[in-house]
Formats: structure tokens, sequence, C-alpha cells
């Protein structure tokens, strides 16, 4: 695929375009659904493409394209001029130059090529099979998939940069349905790793059972002032919202609720947040990003103080700072942009029982709906439904739902009081971290 | 370009290529899409984004089972290829369903006109067009401190033949302006968005209705700059028109999707004819809107949309199926199977979804409630259909006192259950409007409508802070 970027390099030129950067993907990928112990959807896909951006004095042009035959790179590189054209210039915004060598990280495992389909299937089955054999009260597991991908990516720009690598991962998912007197509650859980081999298909799917199992029988509790414990799968899913703000485009836009705060407590110290994109064991880990910059660790918060944001190469212009690799690519359809990589929650562990037997009253929330919509990474406000087990006396006792807890999220971050033994990975972007305990958060109920 | 001659016979041979081992539908999907997006942010076009995509999907179905492979060039050796993964992965070959020889290519019959196409549209207009968006939000107060524009269209070009002999050509525009806007006071923050959009040319970029749009916008973020918290507990709730009728989609629509009935994981499953909503309440999917943001006039899998009735006079009257599912639970297809793209496999998916207006006026409906929550404005929700559980961020809320809509408030959320909520409406206004939104499901996104008449609902849990 090097002559394909190379190509459009060319005729770039060849239009008068000085400064160009191409992208080429190509991959393979499979989607296999599994219901009542058969195949109920396979889906093998091939993809390829190329993303072509046009630096003209300041302004940006991109145009992508998956016809890669020679009409259809002639036509991509004349769009992205022409859409260079239509823009509006930026002194900040520069073709990305060389900035040292990749990552020593290695995103990809031979044995994730070396599947079978039926490894797939068998995969997938024993993720449903566990979860019905789980519990009896488990109805059916409504959604069970095995998903693997396995991609090139190969980019180039006029200033010299140049590189390419393979990334590979997979995941199960099992989305189950367990009933009780007539009401039904549900629950997840996932599997992720770079091959199948690292997937424990079974352990995934009596997860996703007891979760749901343990929500049979929730009722609305009193609206209360209390202390909740966030498992990892809702830990996750506020960090998504929160690290939007840390990148350093909202902060200079003036849409993150941490701009200005770099070097003040915005968290308990016991709280520490990182972005890694070389870690070894992050699916969203690369040698490089989206614009060639090396992938690296970038602290965010270190013991409760902000460290800075993160940048790709026209913030870090912007700023007077280097890019720290995060401009990510969604795919050759769309240019780089600053986002997260490898999200890590670190600080001192404590034993996920220590923490639910110090909470006198409050809820160990494993469900949140609406965490997307429902909070505002600009002003911080969040109001999301949750379900859960409520915690008495140090004890878990009965399930809650349709409550919903409400505050603000530097609110929250400075009532953190605890980080839990049981830090994992969850696939909602690609986030490390533990149970979370906060204290005094508004619950809303009956 | 190859699309417009895409050889039929081509499409028929990798149709029989995808039954070689057995099978009883064979497709094939083939799209051109060819797509413009524009991003205004700080007061600068920053983003001026294209893209070509080509591309086909060849599925097989046997019984229940789906197999489905795509790929992204439209060669005869890549659809071979893609008919023959299908074919391999088949897990119990037997018969095959024969293949009907082709019949006549139907089109759409102009339901949805496109006067100025906007791929004739020089890229300079679309450019002016966001930035008086933001020039017009921001004259409308100091405190606008930020403006986020974008503008986006596309055409969609589709040929859809299967096994049957059916042969569909269909070409999709979409039109779409939406405008976020940011203010700030000190330390307070807060955020109003407007969209626009329908599946028309460029001439639904009316100057006027843009500038309303951002207008509107900035309103919406400037009065919730004045907000307090919003109260916690049980009360009653007007929801506003418009985007009001996200609450249908969220907390009855995606639980009358077949896919969710079939495997019983619906609370609609089984409840045909039962009572799940208030008698004043009748609602409807309708794919044939004229010019609407969720309309086109064939689905995904080449059926004709229509209009279906789901919720009669409070009872459930049907449900939203592909051929897939429709072929499981014994029903016809109702034109509902959508994708997002030939990567996708269809599933049963809403167009425009909208409860029937009522006879009242929005100002009656308020002011019968002595005290309240006014949801103007939704900022998104989520279901799950299995139980009916729903969640909604409140973009834009005031508390109703005495009848009237008075103090605004932020930070609210709506918490509650579908067939619950309802039954719980007990006022329908008559002042219909339609959102243009993109719904997900299934890691799919595709375009839809909402619509709604301001509606009380007696009884909503509102999660806020205060």
């Amino acid at each position: 695929m090097f002559d394909v970027v190379d190509r459009v390099l060319e005729l770039a030129a060849a239009r008068g375009a000085r400064d160009v950067e191409a992208y080429a993907e190509r991959g393979v990928s499979r989607r296999i659904k599994v219901y009542q112990g058969e195949v109920e959807q396979l889906v093998a896909a091939r993809r390829c493409g190329v993303g072509v951006r046009v630096f003209r004095d300041g302004a940006v042009g991109y145009a992508s394209t998956s016809d890669l035959g020679p009409e259809g790179l002639d036509d991509v590189v004349a769009r992205a001029v022409a859409h260079a054209a239509a823009a509006d210039a930026d002194p900040f915004r520069t073709l990305p130059a060389p900035s040292g060598p990749p990552a020593a990280v290695e995103p990809y495992d031979p044995r994730l090529a070396a599947a079978t389909d039926e490894r797939r299937i068998d995969l997938a089955l024993s993720v449903e099979a566990a979860a019905l054999a789980a519990d009896p009260r488990v109805k059916t597991v409504e959604d069970t998939v095995y998903v693997d991908g396995d991609g090139e990516v190969y980019l180039a720009n006029s200033a010299g940069v140049r590189g390419s690598y393979r990334a590979g991962q997979c995941y199960a998912y099992a989305y189950v349905l367990a009933e009780d007197e007539g009401r039904v509650e549900t629950g997840v859980s996932y599997a992720v790793g770079r091959a199948l081999e690292e997937l424990d298909g079974p352990a995934c799917g009596a997860e996703a059972a007891a979760r749901a199992c343990r929500l049979l029988g929730a009722r609305p509790c009193p609206s209360m002032k209390a202390a909740v414990v966030l498992d990892p799968f809702v830990a996750a899913a506020f960090l998504g919202v929160l690290s939007s703000a840390l990148t350093a485009e909202a902060a200079q836009k003036g849409r993150s609720l941490f701009a200005g705060l770099e070097g003040q407590a915005v968290a308990d110290p016991r709280l520490t947040l990182a972005d890694d994109g070389a870690h070894p064991d992050g699916l969203d880990s690369a040698p490089f990003d989206g614009e060639g910059t090396p992938c690296r660790r970038t602290p965010l918060v270190s013991a409760g103080v902000l460290q800075g944001f993160l940048h790709d190469t026209y913030t870090a212009r912007k700023a007077g700072a280097e890019s720290t690799g995060n401009g990510q690519r969604g795919g050759y359809q769309s240019p780089p942009a600053v986002r997260p990589t490898n999200l890590l929650v670190e600080g001192e562990p404590v034993p996920f029982g220590t923490i639910v037997a110090g909470v006198d009253r409050g809820v160990l929330v494993t469900d949140a709906v609406g965490v997307h919509s429902g909070a505002n990474p600009i002003s911080g406000e969040f109001s999301v439904g949750i379900s859960g087990v409520l915690i008495e006396h140090g004890r878990l006792t009965t399930p809650v739902r349709e409550v919903t807890l409400a505050g603000d999220i530097i609110g929250m971050l400075k009532s953190v009081r605890a980080l839990g033994d049981d830090a994992r990975w969850v696939p909602a972007g690609s986030v490390l971290t533990p149970s979370v305990l906060i204290e005094g958060m508004a619950i809303g109920g009956t | 370009m190859p699309f417009d001659t895409f050889d039929l016979g081509l499409a028929r041979a990798t149709i029989a290529r995808a039954l070689a081992r057995g099978g009883d539908f064979a497709e094939v999907f083939v799209e051109d899409r060819d797509g413009l997006a524009l991003r205004l942010e700080d007061r600068r076009l920053e983003q001026v984004v294209g893209g070509r995509e080509r591309g086909a999907g060849v599925r097989l179905l046997h019984d229940e089972r789906t197999y489905y492979a795509y790929t992204d060039a439209l060669d005869e050796a890549s659809l071979c290829a893609a008919a023959d993964a299908v074919a391999a992965a088949l897990r119990d070959p037997g018969a095959s369903a024969p293949v009907d020889d082709l019949g006549p290519v139907r089109r759409d019959a102009g339901l949805h006109p496109v006067v100025l196409p906007p791929d004739q549209v020089e890229v300079a207009r679309k450019a002016a067009l966001v930035h008086a968006a933001d020039d017009e939000a921001r004259a409308v107060g100091h405190e606008v401190a930020q403006v986020i524009a974008g503008y986006a269209d596309a055409r969609q070009e589709v040929l859809i033949v299967n096994s049957l002999g059916e042969v569909v050509r269909d070409t999709r525009t979409r039109t779409r302006l939406s405008v976020q806007v940011v203010a700030r006071r000190d330390a307070v923050i807060q955020t109003g968005h407007e969209t626009l959009g329908a599946s028309r040319g460029f001439e639904v970029m009316d100057e006027a209705a843009v500038l309303a749009a951002a207008r509107e916008a900035a309103h919406k973020a400037l009065a919730m700059l004045d907000a307090r918290p919003a109260p916690m507990g049980a009360m009653p709730v007007v929801l506003a028109n418009g985007f009001g009728g996200t609450l249908f989609h969220e907390a009855c629509g995606h639980g009358l999707e077949a896919d969710a009935v079939a495997k019983g994981a619906s609370i609609y499953a089984g409840m045909m004819g039962e009572l799940v909503a208030a008698p004043i309440v009748s609602a409807f999917d309708d794919g044939g809107v004229p010019n609407g943001w969720g309309s086109q006039a064939f689905d995904d899998e080449g059926v004709p949309t229509q209009k279906t009735r789901l919720i009669e006079d409070g009872r459930l009257a049907g449900y939203l199926y592909d051929r897939l599912r429709a072929r499981q639970l014994g029903a016809a297809p109702s034109g509902n199977g959508r994708r997002q793209s030939f990567r996708h496999v269809p599933i049963p998916r809403m167009t425009t979804t909208y409860i029937a207006p009522g006879a009242a006026t929005a100002e009656e409906v308020i002011a019968a409630t002595p005290k309240g929550f006014y949801a103007k404005s939704l900022a998104g929700g989520q279901v799950e259909p299995a139980s009916g559980a729903f969640v909604f961020g409140v973009a834009e809320g005031y508390l109703i006192e005495s009848g009237r809509v008075t103090a605004p408030l932020r930070g609210a959320t709506l918490v509650g259950n579908g067939i619950q909520v309802l039954k719980d409406i007990d006022m329908i206004a008559n002042d219909y409007e339609e959102k243009s939104g993109v719904c997900g499901k299934d890691g799919q996104g595709v375009p839809v409508g909402t619509g709604q008449a301001t509606l009380r609902v007696s009884a909503m849990t509102v999660g806020g802070t205060g």
C-alpha cells in the first residue's frame, strides 16, 4: 500500500499541492453472532481506502475514497485540493513534521490471522452456553457476539513522515436477559484481547448472567445524598465523557471544564489519570498516531492535580507545546482529531470488599444509562439513570433501578475516596480502571 | 462511472454463486455514496471533508441465519470473493433456492424530489451558509462564547438485486445543518443545539430557516445561563413539540422493532391489541413522509416504505419488520429493513416515528398544569427494550408554576418505563413538529425523523441536583 500513498503524493504535487499527507488502510474483519446454540449471523469483511489531507497556507482540505484505481486516486486528490481552497486559514495548521522513532509497541498477535471460523463460532457458543448455565433465571442471551479485526495502516507525507504497522484485536460480548416474577433485568460483559486465545468465553458469559441476575427485583430507592461505588464498566463510561474535556482542542476552544486549571487540584489526591498510546496491552496502542507522531504516555491528572491536555500537531503548535501523539483517526474516511488512546486510572488499590464494608449507606452502580446524553463535557454537569445494588451498613443488600445520579464532574472527582483492586480493561474507547468509591452523591429516587 | 452501468448480469451471477451450497434467499446491495461535510468553530471553517465510497454487500439467508460479506470494490473478482465467502460460511449445506429471472427495475417514483442537487452547488456557497449561521448566533447576545456550525450533504445511490428477481434502484439525497452554541457567564457554561435536515437538496438551506435555527440554538444556550438546578422526584412533565418526539422513539419505538420482538426481548412482545398507552395516544412510523429526513422510497432491502400504524387509541397495532423478522414472525415486511451502508446487515429500524397530534393548544396544556416540569428540548436518550427502562437528557427545561412556564432549570434527566409513560400521557396538543436525528443501534447510525405535538405525562421521574 506504500505504492498508493506515494502515488497520492505524486498526484498532489502535480496539482501544485506542496504539503500533503496520505493515509491508507486495508484490513479484514469477522463478526459472528450466535443465538440459542446456532450461528445467527456471520459477517466477513474486506475494506480498504485512502484519505488525503492537503494544507495550503494554513487551510486544510480532506477527501477520502475506497476506490484505489487511477481514476479514484486522481479524483480524491482533486477534491482534497478543492476543499483546502474552501476552508478558512489558521496559521497553526501545518503539515506534521517527522518527530522521532515510532513507539516500541507491537499491537498485533500473529495468532489472530490463524483463527478459523470454527474456532470463532465455538468461542461465541461458549459465551452463550456459560450465560445460560449460570442461573436458572437467565431467560435468554439476546446478543452474543465475537468480533475480530486485522488491519494495516500506511502513512506518508511530503515532509518525510513515513511508516506503517499492523494492528489486530478481538472481543466477545454478551447481553443477557434474566427474568423473575415477570420483571426483566439485563447484564453485559466483555472479554478483550489481541488473539482469540486470550479470551475467556465462559467467564464472559457467566459474568454477564451474574450482572443481570443481581438486578432482579430492583426497585427505586428513596432520594438521598450517599456514597456510590462505580464498578469498572460504569467508571469507564464516565471517563469517556471526561476524556473529551481533557483534549487541548476542547480547552483551546473554551469547551472544556478543565480549561485554565493546569497545575490546580481537580480531583482527590488519591486519583491519577494518564493516557498511554504505547501501553503493551492497550487495544488502542500503536507505534504512531494518525499524523505519524510516536505514541507515548501522557500524565493527565497526577495525585489530583491537572497536568495538562492531550495534543495533536495543531493544538500543540497553537499552545507552543509538543504533540502527545493523540492525533487519532477513526478510519480513512475522516481526518485526525485529538482523542485519547488508552486511558488509565491509577492509584493505591483497596480491596473491593474493604471498600463496600466501609460504606454505611450508598449504591454499588453496575449500569448507567444516558451517560452520553446526560453528561455535559462542557459544563461538567451530569444526570444519568443508574441501576445497581444498595449498600447498607457495609453490606450489599437489595437491587435498585430507575433512580438518577446527578452532580458535576469536578465535584465528583474531588469526592473520590478509594480505588478498588479490580482494575480491568473496558472497551468503551479503551479504559483500564478499577471500581471507584465516591462520597456524597445526589441519588434521585422516590 | 461503473455504478450507473453496473451489470445486472453480474449481480445475478453473484446471487447464484452465494447460493451455490444452499440457502433460501440471497441478495446483493451495491452502493455509491458521495458526501461533503463542513465544520465551523472559533469563527473558522476548519474542516472541509468529502468522500466517495463504493462497495457491495452480499447476503445469504438460510432459515434464521444470516451470512454477510462486503467489499469496497465493485469488480467481478471482489463480488465473486464476497459470494464465495458467504457460501463457504453456510453451516448446513443443502438445497438452494432458485434464482428467479430478474424483473423490471423499480425506482423512486419521485416522492422526495430534489430541486438543487448538493453536488451542483459550489463549496463556497455552503461555506458562506455556515458563516452566516455563526454570525447570526453570535449576534443574539454577548454571552455567546462559541459557535460550532456543521453542514453535511450526501447522495447515496443503491442497487438492490435479490434471488426473488427483484431489482430496485434508489437515490437518496440528504442535506442537514446543525448549530451548537456555547454561552458563558463567569464560570457558568451552557449549550444550545438546533438542526435543520431533510431528504432534499440544497433548497432546504433557505436562508431565513438557517438563520432562525442559529438564533434558536443561541436562545436556548442563553436561557439556560439563568437556570437553577432542576428538582428531583416524580412530577407532571410537559414535553414540547419537535424534540419531544425523542420520547416516543426511545420509550416505545425501539421496543416495536421486530428483532427485539422476535427474541422476546421487548416489553411489547406478545402484546398486540393490548393497551400499551393512554386511549388518546395513536402513533405511526412513516417512511414516506414527503422529503422527510428519515424517509426513502425503498428500504435497504428494496421493500417500498409505508405508513405503519403502531398504536391505535392506546392499543398496540403494529411492529416494524425487515424481511428476516417478517419471515420469522409470519408477517409482511413493512419497509423498515435499513442499514447504514453496504458494510452493514439490514435490521428493523424506524423511519419517521410520531405520536399523532391532539386537539388542545400547547398553551392549554401548560395552563392545565399547576406545578410541573416543562421539557422544551431533549438532548437525546437511551432505552433498554427488554425492560422498557429509558433515560433522556433535557437540554432546555423550565419549571411550571400555576399553569405558567417560569424559571429555567438545568441538569435534568427524565427517567421512566416505556409503557408506564405512554399510559400516563393525559393531554396532547395540536402543534405537531418534526425534527431530524441520527439513531444508533447495533453500531449502525441511520437518519430518523421524530415527531410530536406538545403533550403532558401526568407523572415522570425527574433527576436533578436541586
